[in-house]
């Protein structure tokens, strides 16, 4: 198809803003007698609160409130399953855990305060693995969870800690194993990663005289914040009010309240508007990183080569609290991936997610995938090896086709990973050789449903002839504006400047707000159907002014005129005026779309590196990242996700860790915990394998998710080629592959 | 971060008086990108700042007898960037060029980085091989003190409370003198280093053996190290991978790291060996030309 | 401690051009007292210690981390901040670039990419890759991995038209 708006390569929406400091952040709301809380945290894993004593802080000059659970009502709060006190209340459960909060009029007086409130603990025994959580005698977190709101009773368990266990499956995986000839068993851990946005959770409350609640907040997910909020601190929704504010990078990491029950507490006990910044330190002790995970493969292949059967054990670590997932399941939704892209027809996989006394986890970009993918990536190799076969080859033995059934349900439609792999293969040095020993290749694929969830908008016809688009999406910026606008400008067609975007998130009572790739999707489609139908109305009102029929009303240019005559020609402004005070001229819609589309969309990637053997040290050559796409929309945005998303996958897989010992982090700031920079960056060459068919608008495909996941298992299976160690744990550190390579000489290899 | 008196002296003088009343209860301030976080999370709580920010003409960098003498509150991008030190110790530019970023080499000053005496910078080590000396003054007096006898501790030096760091002076290296500073980064690029290692050679011409070296050691210890035993096997030979061995593992005996997210102790000692190899190849090579 | 009045000083300073003389805490960074002081929300900032890169102002043209200077460090001192860059209300080459190619998504580590950039180019017209990775090592971005930031300042280098 050709198009005259999608598919161009616009610029954000929100590009002038942005680049001449005027986006407000949540940080950046600054209000009339605006005060500042900061909150002190709780210096033990696992303990009871004996007593806190607030006074000297009370007494401090400058000092507005100090409050304790006591102060505010007994109210859990969670993205789910309310789990979590908004400050804790006789018991801790993590380094890290608010215990009590100050007001002030400068942060600096607020954290003086704070280090004259007294605590007295008494330490509980605590556990700070997953797997030992789960034995009878490890300590009990949470034993009234089965209690709290939301906990999904579809997925309890009988095992200690575990607060969900959800099982994927399809074929029958008895049946499977016994057409196999040979079983695999491997286990993998993976490690805790932050999600690194730049900006820090910020929220900011102003409690009005009817009592209303204004919130300012890092959160993609503004209608359903407001939600959380009102039953956080027991207000009733519409009491309420969100007001949008630009999220400075998401990642999955902000759909949470943080601090903002705090803040209007706060705000209430003093009548000042209060605002509570996040330090980076206190995001990297206690925000919501991603789930480290132990995943146990069991594999039954024939003789032939084929996979027959495929079982996984998936064990989140949950850390003190469940509140941070976002899913009904709350577990990893990532984990019904693990058999990869891979056709198995006997499949299980059973995901664990349990409570220990470590930070609480929660979504970071491709919840679960990067995980799984790192060990299902890793064992098709490992068995391939075993059984004698190219791992290329062994994988396009069992590459998924039209018509598989997975186990989360779908069953594929126009499935492209074979093309995908190929092109991967084909535009890297696979096979070549290699300019150096110690140089190796390693290649990883995955694949990902677009998400799915409810749509709200509104879109109207302006005075000035501008079609206006009411989201309450907030930019978290991922371009979705942008792509909204190309949207309702390709579909009219309009020029896209014509067309305006703008979050409105206090205008709507319910949404599913960014996330998982759903906003060009489902919001996409509601807009692009609401603008056909504002459209038509738009005409209608243009014939009755134009005094013709409908059918006869043409529009060119820019201009409705009547067909074969153009005397008379109205400018959208005219129509808009001709039209005002008519309802039809301004929809409001909410859609909701539950299920996930057949088709889904495959990456491939192929990591070529180099490591100096006497350091361990990985030096990654190129990247070739392939991926299978859709028409794609807006060039610049669709390209930001891949390059962005690969980054932080390399991140993930070589670079980062929040490092935790007995449940206390030692990477409490960005200097100790690294993000990859702009000299750490590899060549990359970008393939994309395009054909016009997606489920979201335009035939497009989601992007979001793609990049970040199968790039650990890239670097492992390359680092494998490269030296001959093989990695069962992330991150790929330069000194894990220094201690493999000295371990397997002293082994005598 | 704590409440506390900000003084900004317009001279010396004035400074040195102040530093004298004050003692301890004051903390001076250059460029303060180490002193500013340390006082944001309260790990200092001093009563007064004496900044030296006002002061004119102990920013220069400047050669007298080949000795390069670098300003206490020369910027680490001043240095950097002096065609002076390009052309007299192409080495200390390469230092300084490696530390952090652009923006903290901006703010940081020469001297602030020494008396700071985290043992993971990069610039003491270099300065160390190199054999630098530290002025200091103080409202009696001025002293000199070689960089080897300067760092006593984490972030503690010979520094008296009533003295400041005013200079740095560098000798000119000796013909036939090479040197070279290898950070070794096995995260990002803009880390602090997991082992920093400088090395010092000088060749006899004729024979082609190490006449003198100087080897300094990094973040490996509580300050930066200077491996005598090292230097000791490497004078009077001709470099062969066996000896650079031999003088890794010499090196690797003086260490006594931290474990942190740069890498286990273990690690470090372990690659200080690999790096002293490698500084001193190049410190050889770079001797040759 | 609890006892003890602030202690403040009075600084004068040029910011983005304008003359400003005010009271602050000893304590005061500069980041807050641009930020809260004068309003001026453009500079974010992001992890406190200097490695973020997203509180970048200049001061007397040379990019520094605001997160770790004192607002007195500025008394007599010319900074620039993200709303300098625009000049009458026109977007300065850098930013423009920035739109065009990509170079920000969230936007929060834009305004020190932006001040970072535009000092590079201000240095150096023409830098190379190797140049411009050398000068922006310090500012990070989670969003979008880089490449298109580099592509954006060397979209604004050099002699190419404004267009």
């Amino acid at each position: 198809m050709t198009y005259t708006v999608v598919g161009k390569p616009l610029g954000q929406v929100e590009g002038p803003a942005k680049v001449t400091g005027a986006a407000t952040f949540t940080a950046d709301v600054i209000l009339p007698e605006m005060i500042w809380g900061k909150v002190l945290r709780s210096p033990l894993p696992h303990a009871r609160i004996v007593s806190i004593d607030t006074k000297a802080a009370e007494q401090m000059p400058g000092v507005l409130a100090v409050l304790t659970a006591r102060d505010l009502p007994d109210t859990l709060t969670g993205r789910v399953v309310y789990d979590t006190p908004v400050l804790a209340r006789d018991q801790v459960r993590f380094i890290g855990e608010k215990v009590a909060v100050v007001a002030a009029e400068d942060p600096d007086v607020a954290e003086d305060a704070l280090a004259l409130i007294e605590v007295e603990y008494q330490e509980l025994p605590a556990v700070f693995d997953a797997e030992e959580a789960m034995n009878p005698d490890a300590p009990l977190l949470h034993p009234d969870y089965r209690s709290y709101p939301h906990a999904p009773e579809k997925f309890f368990s009988e095992l200690p800690n575990v607060h969900s266990h959800v099982t994927w499956q399809v074929g029958d995986i008895q049946e499977g194993f016994a057409q196999a000839q040979q079983v695999f068993e491997y286990t993998f851990t993976t490690h805790s990663q932050h999600q690194g946005f730049i900006e820090p959770h910020a929220s900011v409350v102003s409690v009005d005289s009817e009592g209303r609640a204004h919130l300012w907040i890092s959160n993609k997910m503004p209608v359903r914040a407001q939600k959380l909020l009102a039953d956080a601190v027991e207000l009733p929704q519409e009491q309420v009010v969100v007001h949008p504010v630009c999220i400075g990078g998401d990642f999955g990491g902000k759909g949470s309240l943080m601090d903002a029950p705090l803040c209007y507490h706060l705000s209430k006990r003093t009548g000042r508007p209060v605002k509570m910044v996040m330090t980076y330190t206190e995001e990297l002790m206690a925000g919501n990183p991603r789930h480290p995970a132990t995943i146990s493969l069991r594999t039954g292949v024939t003789d032939q080569g084929k996979v027959v059967a495929f079982q996984a054990r998936v064990v989140f670590d949950s850390g003190a609290y469940a509140g941070f997932k976002p899913v009904p399941i709350v577990n990893i939704p990532g984990a019904n991936s693990a058999a990869g892209v891979y056709g198995t027809p006997h499949v299980k996989i059973d995901a664990y997610s349990v409570y220990t006394n470590c930070v609480p986890s929660g979504h970071v970009r491709a919840p679960g995938d990067p995980q799984v993918t790192f060990a299902v990536e890793s064992s098709m190799e490992l068995i391939a090896e075993a059984m004698g076969i190219d791992p290329l080859e062994f994988r396009k033995r069992n590459l998924v086709q039209d018509g598989d059934l997975l186990p989360d349900g779908h069953r594929l439609e126009h499935v492209r990973i074979r093309q995908t792999l190929e092109a991967a293969i084909e535009s890297s040095n696979w096979g070549k050789p290699k300019a150096h020993p110690h140089v190796g290749r390693g290649v990883a694929a995955s694949y990902r449903h677009i998400g799915a969830g409810e749509a709200n908008a509104e879109i109207r016809l302006e005075s000035d002839g501008t079609v206006k688009v009411i989201t309450p999406v907030p930019d978290t910026g991922t371009g979705a504006h942008t792509v909204l606008q190309q949207v309702v400008a390709e579909t009219w067609p309009l020029p896209v400047e014509q067309v305006q975007v703008e979050a409105r998130p206090e205008l709507f009572e319910t949404d599913s707000g960014a996330g998982a790739s759903r906003v060009t999707y489902v919001v996409g489609q509601l807009v692009k159907e609401m603008t056909e139908e504002l459209r038509a109305s738009v005409c209608r009102v243009a014939a009755t002014a134009l005094e013709c029929q409908a059918e006869e009303v043409v529009f060119e240019d820019g201009h409705y005129t009547v067909k074969g005559s153009s005397d008379r020609t109205l400018t959208l402004a005219q129509v808009a005026e001709a039209g005002s005070g008519k309802p039809e001229l301004s929809i409001r819609k909410t859609q909701v779309n539950r299920d996930n589309p057949q088709v889904t969309t495959f990456t491939a990637q192929v990591v070529e590196l180099e490591v100096d053997p006497e350091t361990g040290q990985i030096k990654i050559l190129e990247v070739v990242t392939s991926h299978d796409v859709g028409t794609i929309i807006n060039p610049i945005g669709h390209r930001g996700q891949i390059d962005g998303g690969l980054i932080q996958g390399i991140g993930f897989g070589m670079i980062e860790e929040v490092v935790m010992e007995e449940g206390q982090v030692s990477t409490l700031h960005l200097g100790d915990y690294k993000l990859p920079n702009i000299k750490d960056i590899p060549p990359l060459k970008t393939v994309l394998v395009q054909e016009e068919i997606g489920p979201a608008p335009f035939q497009s495909k989601a992007i979001g998710e793609s990049s970040i996941t199968p790039i650990a298992a890239a670097i492992a299976n390359a680092v494998y080629d490269a030296v001959g160690v093989r990695f069962y744990n992330l991150p790929i550190t330069a000194e894990k592959v220094y201690r493999a390579l000295r371990e397997r000489d002293s082994n005598g290899e | 971060m704590h409440n506390f008196e900000y003084r900004e002296p317009d001279t010396l003088e004035e400074v040195l008086a102040l530093l004298g009343e004050l003692g301890e209860e004051a903390k001076i301030v250059a460029g303060g990108t180490a002193l500013v976080i340390m006082l944001n999370q309260r790990l200092l709580v001093p009563s007064h700042l004496i900044s030296l920010r006002k002061l004119r003409d102990i920013d220069q960098i400047e050669s007298s007898d080949g000795t390069l003498q670098l300003g206490a509150l020369a910027t680490l991008r001043a240095v950097e960037t002096s065609p002076l030190v390009k052309e007299q110790s192409p080495v200390l530019a390469e230092t300084y060029a490696q530390v952090a970023t652009l923006r903290l080499r901006n703010m940081a000053t020469v001297g602030g980085s020494l008396a700071h005496a985290d043992p993971n910078q990069d610039p003491p080590v270099t300065l160390m091989a190199l054999d630098a000396r530290v002025g200091l003054a103080s409202a009696n007096g001025s002293r000199e003190v070689a960089l080897d006898e300067f760092f006593i501790d984490y972030y503690e030096t010979v520094v008296r409370p009533d003295e400041l760091v005013t200079r740095v002076m560098v000798p000119r290296a000796a013909p036939h003198t090479g040197s070279a500073y290898l950070k070794f980064l096995p995260r990002t690029s803009e880390d602090y280093a997991t082992v920093g290692v400088a090395a010092r050679v000088s060749l006899e011409p004729d024979s082609g053996v190490c006449q003198d070296c100087r080897l300094v050691l990094g973040g490996v210890g509580a300050t930066p190290l200077r491996a005598r035993d090292a230097e000791d096997l490497l004078k009077g030979q001709k470099s062969t991978p066996e000896l650079l061995e031999a003088v890794g593992a010499a090196a690797r005996q003086l260490t006594d790291p931290v474990g942190d997210s740069r890498g286990s102790a273990q690690y470090k000692r372990a690659m200080t060996g690999v790096f002293v190899g490698r500084a001193i190849d190049q410190a050889w090579e770079r001797a040759l030309a | 401690m609890a006892s003890e009045k602030t202690m403040t000083r009075t600084i004068r300073l040029r910011v983005n051009g304008k003359e400003h003389s005010l009271e602050v805490p000893s304590r005061r960074l500069l980041v807050d007292c641009l930020r809260y002081d004068l309003g001026l929300t453009g500079t974010k900032e992001g992890c406190s210690v200097g490695v973020c890169g997203a509180c970048t102002v200049l001061m007397d043209g040379q990019p520094i981390s605001s997160c770790l200077a004192l607002a007195v460090f500025a008394d007599g001192k010319e900074i620039v901040t993200v709303e300098g860059i625009a000049r009458e209300g026109k977007l300065d080459r850098v930013q423009q670039s920035f739109i065009d190619h990509g170079g920000f998504q969230c936007g929060s580590c834009t305004p020190g990419m932006v001040v970072t950039a535009r000092a590079l180019l201000d240095a150096n017209p023409n830098p190379s890759q190797d140049e411009i990775k050398e000068w922006m090592l310090g500012n990070l971005c989670r969003c979008t991995g880089y490449y298109q930031i580099i592509e954006s300042i060397q979209g604004a280098a050099g002699e190419a038209s404004d267009a």
